[in-house]
């Protein structure tokens, strides 16, 4: 097909568009001349980092990185598989010595991309196979979540709880099962209804996503979407708005600000921080070739209530919340969850524990 | 519950799910008549996401409507003035534009609210009741109580087929749909008869959004059009390019992905990527089924004039 020189400058330059986000750290390709190997750290996400939860964490790491280590930083979104190849390369060969993909999705393409460049790491988010060069970061939320459902289960009046997901992959549904756990714990004959709607970002499906479970008789609700979480509260907010009694749970990030009306508390996890932690090992030489695991005893993840919603969870539930909190960080409660890391085994008690130093807070 | 109240509200969200479909892929037929096929309607349903969500912040929700169509009909002439006044390639503009505009809205929600986003809280469209009609049982909440942009949606099933069907300048532009050569030598000016019908499907992609972000979700995230301008275009086809058969298609459309959410959320204990396919699926059969074949307007993705068609056969 004969391509008009005019159409193919409109899509060029749109492409380009599409390439740049809001931050100017963010335009264009990296330069090659400019970056020196050992101080330049990029970051890869397959979704926008204005969702205020997974990706915005990530891109929020990258800044603190930029900020208190100065190294040089980099973002870039990106979208399908093809790109994430051509995104490590084109950073790799722009010398950026660290590299952050940040979602299981990124493991295939990192570890291409490693063998290809054995002088640069490469830190991936939920990653299933470590390797000289490529560091699985693995955050165990499933910890949070676990003290989520037992809040849920508390709060939950119809013994019905609902969960809306993207899309079914290991990070993901770990968080659901340790959840749905959770509310067994305190509730053992409560029903726990599960909902994917296939991608991260459709605000209008994940907004009738949990109306549909809303109107099955849940009351009590968790998400693990990205953006499309913001569709998710504006359902829990018209069923109160309805006169329901309906509350909601965030995660990924403390979102209690995001919906302060509707949020019971949020299953966190500092991505800032522990992207800080390993950027900061990177530049020292130390960090090593394994799994970096980080759960509430790292200080990596925990379960924050809202201040704004206090007095909906019991007494005696925050109690037995707190002595489980105890029980995690002391290894005696092993949580559900899903592996990632291939090898591993299944949700066994010998918990690999690889803790790093607590954070300080 | 009872079955009744769960059969009513099932409509609810299906009728919900189905006025954005039907607000773009009704202004699509119009520009598919006119022998333009807009795959840039995605890049327009998310400009009047953006756009609605712009215009209520510092207006009010009724003008983001406005401004939602505006932002999406700007889109849609960007997208003409290059496929086409300049007669470049429809698909490959339309796929540009897409891409283009998921991009630039993006970094405009970044740059206006900062890069790790907020859950955006908009004033949404309060839902207007009819009287008397909205009294019918089960179909009357799922269909007259509704925002203003659902009655819209009504609205133009009569009058795009009416003026479509029964209007000279209706017939002009399906010439130029059907035949280029021939509306132009009959005297139509076919390449701004086609520039207007696409801007007007843009217009119409722009309310869609609109209503995404200002009536059904109250807020907005990157990339919330979510492919809907694309199902749209699928809408179009399965309605056989006739104003009534879009909408009955959009319905149709809308209830089988409200139904899938119904089933996930019944617990029912098969892979949910079954679920998630159900509305293409069905799509398919009733393509396959319904009404026997579909044909395309001759001319359609064929620029005007001749001269610079981009054909993949020269010797044509």
């Amino acid at each position: 097909m004969k391509l008009y020189p005019t159409t193919a400058l409109l899509f060029v330059a749109l492409s380009a568009l599409q390439a740049c986000g809001g931050d100017s750290s963010d335009a264009g390709a990296p330069d090659a001349a400019s970056v020196t190997a050992t101080r330049s750290v990029a970051l890869l996400t397959s979704g926008p980092v204005s969702d205020a939860g997974w990706h915005a964490g990530a891109y929020e790491g990258l800044r603190w990185i930029g900020d208190s280590l100065g190294f040089r930083i980099s973002h870039q979104q990106t979208r399908t598989p093809a790109e994430f190849d051509e995104a490590f390369i084109s950073y790799a060969e722009a010398g950026y010595g660290l590299i952050f993909g940040h979602g299981f999705e990124y493991q295939d393409a990192a570890s291409r991309a490693a063998e290809q460049y054995p002088d640069v790491t490469f830190v991936i988010s939920s990653g299933s196979r470590p390797s000289a060069n490529v560091v699985p970061l693995i955050f165990h939320l499933n910890e949070a979540t676990y003290l989520a459902g037992m809040a849920a289960a508390a709060v939950s009046r119809a013994g019905v709880l609902g969960m809306v997901g993207g899309v079914e992959i290991p990070s993901a549904k770990g968080t659901f099962v340790a959840f749905e756990a959770g509310v067994r714990a305190v509730n053992p004959d409560a029903t726990v209804l599960e909902t994917f709607i296939g991608n991260w970002d459709d605000v209008s499906a994940a907004k009738e996503a949990a109306a549909a479970q809303l109107r099955q008789g849940a009351d009590v609700l968790i998400h693990n979407v990205d953006a499309a979480s913001f569709g998710f509260f504006q359902a829990v907010r018209e069923a109160r708005e309805g006169g329901r009694e309906a509350w909601a749970f965030g995660m990924n990030r403390n979102q209690n600000d995001v919906a302060p009306d509707v949020i019971v508390g949020s299953a966190v996890i500092h991505i800032p921080a522990m992207f800080l932690r390993a950027a900061r090992a990177w530049g020292a030489g130390t960090l090593s070739d394994e799994v970096l695991y980080s759960g509430i005893a790292a200080g990596a993840v925990d379960f924050v209530l809202n201040p704004a919603r206090e007095g909906v969870i019991p007494d005696d539930v925050l109690a037995a919340i707190d002595r489980a909190r105890a029980e995690i960080v002391a290894g005696t409660l092993q949580v559900p969850r899903i592996e990632f890391v291939e090898g591993e085994g299944g949700a066994g008690p010998e918990d690999p524990g690889v803790q790093g130093d607590p954070l300080p807070s | 519950m009872t079955d009744l109240a769960a059969l009513s509200s099932f409509l609810v969200a299906a009728v919900g799910l189905a006025v954005p479909l039907a607000l773009a892929a009704l202004g699509e037929t119009v520009s598919e008549r006119s022998g333009v096929i807009n795959i840039g309607l995605e890049g327009s349903v998310i400009w009047g996401a953006l756009g609605g969500a712009l215009g209520a912040l510092t207006v009010g929700p009724h003008a983001g409507l406005a401004t939602g169509a505006l932002a999406g009909g700007l889109a849609a002439l960007v997208f003409a003035g290059f496929a086409v006044r300049l007669g470049t390639d429809q698909i490959i503009t339309g796929t540009a534009v897409t891409i283009g505009s998921l991009g630039f809205t993006g970094a405009v929600f970044q740059s206006r609210f900062g890069a790790t986003g907020l859950a955006l809280e908009l004033q949404t469209v309060p839902a207007w009741e009819v009287p008397v009609l909205s009294r019918i049982p089960l179909l009357g909440p799922a269909f007259f109580d509704q925002a203003i942009t659902a009655y819209l949606a009504y609205a133009m099933v009569p009058l795009l087929g009416w003026f479509l069907f029964r209007t000279r300048w209706g017939l002009a532009l399906r010439a130029a749909g059907e035949s280029p050569e021939a509306a132009h030598a009959a005297g139509v000016p076919v390449v701004r008869t086609r520039m207007l019908a696409t801007v007007f499907g843009g217009l119409m992609a722009g309310l869609a959004g609109a209503h995404l972000s200002l009536v059904h979700t109250g807020t907005f995230a990157e990339n919330m059009s979510a492919g809907k301008g694309f199902i749209a275009i699928a809408v179009v086809v399965l309605g056989r390019w006739r104003p009534w058969g879009v909408f009955a298609a959009a319905l149709f459309f809308g209830g089988a992905e409200a139904l899938q959410f119904t089933l996930q959320a019944l617990d029912a204990d098969l892979p949910y990527p079954l679920f998630l396919a159900l509305p293409y699926v069905l799509s398919l059969a009733a393509l396959a089924g319904w009404f026997g074949r579909s044909r395309a307007p001759e001319g359609l993705a064929l620029p005007w004039p001749r001269w610079r068609r981009i054909s993949t056969n020269p010797k044509k």
